[in-house]
């Protein structure tokens, strides 16, 4: 795995940003991000709401050019395949396409038959377990169904990076649990590395091979990377090991959240 | 206000419409009414099967109905194309702000003067007349319905690969702003429909001709006849545009 810090980028790194600045006009919300990351590897990145964690993401996917600084993404892996997509924290379905047409939205000019574009769009959603929908229109589905069509839709590009902005931040908490369950399942299927920005610390540990914490020094001074934790727990049954507790409340005092445990005199 | 079921609503409306022309009819035949300037609701019936059998009918309606269906396409197609250039391209936008403004405002019946001076009184002066009318309502509302749509869409067809101006307007800018484009197209249906017999008054042939003509002879049973004529062509327009929108917009609900 690459050094975070490393001043080349990696050479295996599928994504690398050297010295990223990034901001509105003249305020500067985000400086000096370094980050590497691996073929495969799971990303979190962590943060206060407002310290530039979206915004970040979409530098990285090159939907916003950085102020100062530079990314590197590579290109797309096989043929009729794009180098990176996206889940958003809204679905963003089109209400207008049926689910099918939905998925397919990546496929279309990449040169696929319509009979491949279909098939191609079956496959992620069938793992997201939905291909009897298929022909559904996005507003009788329930918010989970939806994002896990968002998420259909950016697997069905066979993407090097999927870039994840807060997922399942929206959804009640009975089906962001199982979605979290579905997306650690989806890993191992899945050939793209992922880069996952949440303000659940719990979510991030649960999910990811390494967090980053993205923080500000102090009022005055735009947020960087504040920590960087490789979570070497085995990806079954996270949540109920010795060293997960320990990952969340390291995180949690670096985000400089109350952590009422520690605060409340006993 | 508390509502009404439904079949009762219908049955108060039906009745109503019919106690009126009762009462209509009533009035004329007890002499409330002058019958030289209204004329027997009864009598309509056979007016209307003598315009038929004569022929004057179809013809009439089949006049009014050419320039009215070429002034519709014309003015939506132009109307829609540069409502949504302009929500989508900021420059051709300001270009076109001020003269939009400046010349919305002016009601279609006043261009009469120069569709017939550059037209003559002709269908196609009758044709640019309802153009004119039908333009502006599918310009604005177009305008809107695209400006309205969702910047996340954009990003969304950014992030998939279809970020450029074309992918965009057929994948997202259209079909998003669907409901308000058929809205316009719906309205202007209407108001074009109003504008035919306007223009038609001044000579051009249609139904607005025939009624012009029927009038000078004080014959105000064919009046009426056209009257409702067109009440009952716009329901036909109306109903059959609907189902084609309902169809079009079925992902909506």
């Amino acid at each position: 795995m690459a050094e975070l810090t490393s001043p080349s980028p990696a050479a295996d790194a599928v994504l690398s940003a050297r010295g990223v600045r990034l901001g509105f006009a003249g305020d500067v919300v985000l400086d000096g991000v370094d980050l590497d990351v691996a073929p495969r590897e799971f990303v979190a990145v962590v943060g206060a709401s407002g310290v530039g964690k979206s915004t970040l993401l979409r530098a990285l996917a090159g939907l916003l050019t950085p102020q100062h600084g530079e990314v590197h993404l590579s290109a797309a892996g096989e043929p009729a395949s794009r180098a990176w997509s996206m889940v958003f924290q809204a679905p963003r379905l089109f209400p207008w396409r049926r689910v099918r047409a939905n998925v397919e939205l990546g496929l279309e000019g990449l040169g696929l038959s319509r009979a491949e574009r279909r098939a191609r769009a079956m496959a992620p959603l069938e793992l997201v377990g939905l291909a009897p929908l298929a022909e559904r229109w996005p507003r009788t589905l329930s918010g989970g169904q939806q994002q896990r069509v968002g998420i259909a839709r950016a697997l069905a590009v066979k993407p090097r990076v999927l870039f994840m902005d807060e997922p399942f931040s929206a959804l009640d908490a009975l089906t962001r649990q199982r979605l979290q369950g579905e997306l650690a399942e989806l890993r191992r299927r899945s050939d793209a590395a992922i880069v996952f920005v949440t303000h659940d610390i719990e979510e991030a540990v649960l999910l990811a091979d390494r967090v980053v914490v993205l923080a500000r020094p102090d009022e005055h001074t735009p947020a960087g990377v504040r920590d960087i934790v490789t979570i070497d727990l085995p990806l079954d049954q996270r949540r109920a090991q010795a060293g997960f507790r320990d990952h969340v409340q390291r995180l949690e005092r670096h985000i400089g959240v109350a952590v009422t445990h520690e605060e409340t005199p006993s | 206000m508390k509502r009404l079921a439904r079949h009762r609503r219908t049955l108060i409306s039906a009745a109503s419409l019919v106690g009126l022309v009762a009462l209509w009819e009533l009035a004329l035949r007890l002499g409330w009414l002058p019958g030289n300037l209204v004329p027997l609701p009864s009598s309509i019936p056979a007016v209307l099967w003598a315009e038929i059998h004569d022929g004057i009918w179809l013809e009439v309606v089949l006049a009014s109905l050419s320039h009215y269906s070429v002034g519709l396409a014309i003015g939506s197609v132009l109307g829609i194309a540069v409502g949504v250039a302009a929500a989508l391209v900021p420059t051709f936008d300001a270009a076109q702000s001020w003269l939009a403004r400046l010349l919305r405002p002016i009601p279609p019946l006043a261009w009469i003067p120069f569709a017939i001076i550059w037209f003559g009184v002709t269908e196609t002066a009758a044709a640019f007349i309802i153009s004119i009318g039908v333009f502006w309502i599918n310009y604005f509302t177009s305008y809107s319905a695209v400006r309205a749509v969702d910047d996340g869409y954009y990003e969304v067809a950014q992030a998939f690969g279809q970020g450029r101006f074309t992918a965009r307007l057929a994948k997202i800018s259209l079909p998003a702003a669907a409901p308000g484009i058929l809205g316009g197209l719906r309205a202007g249906l209407g108001q074009g429909w109003m504008t035919v017999v306007a223009a038609e008054l001044f000579g051009i042939p249609g139904i607005g001709q025939r009624m012009m003509e029927a009038s000078g002879l004080l014959a105000t049973d064919v009046v009426v006849v056209y009257m409702l004529t067109i009440a009952a062509l716009y329901a036909l327009f109306d109903f059959l545009f609907m189902s084609i929108q309902r169809r079009a917009l079925r992902w909506q609900n």
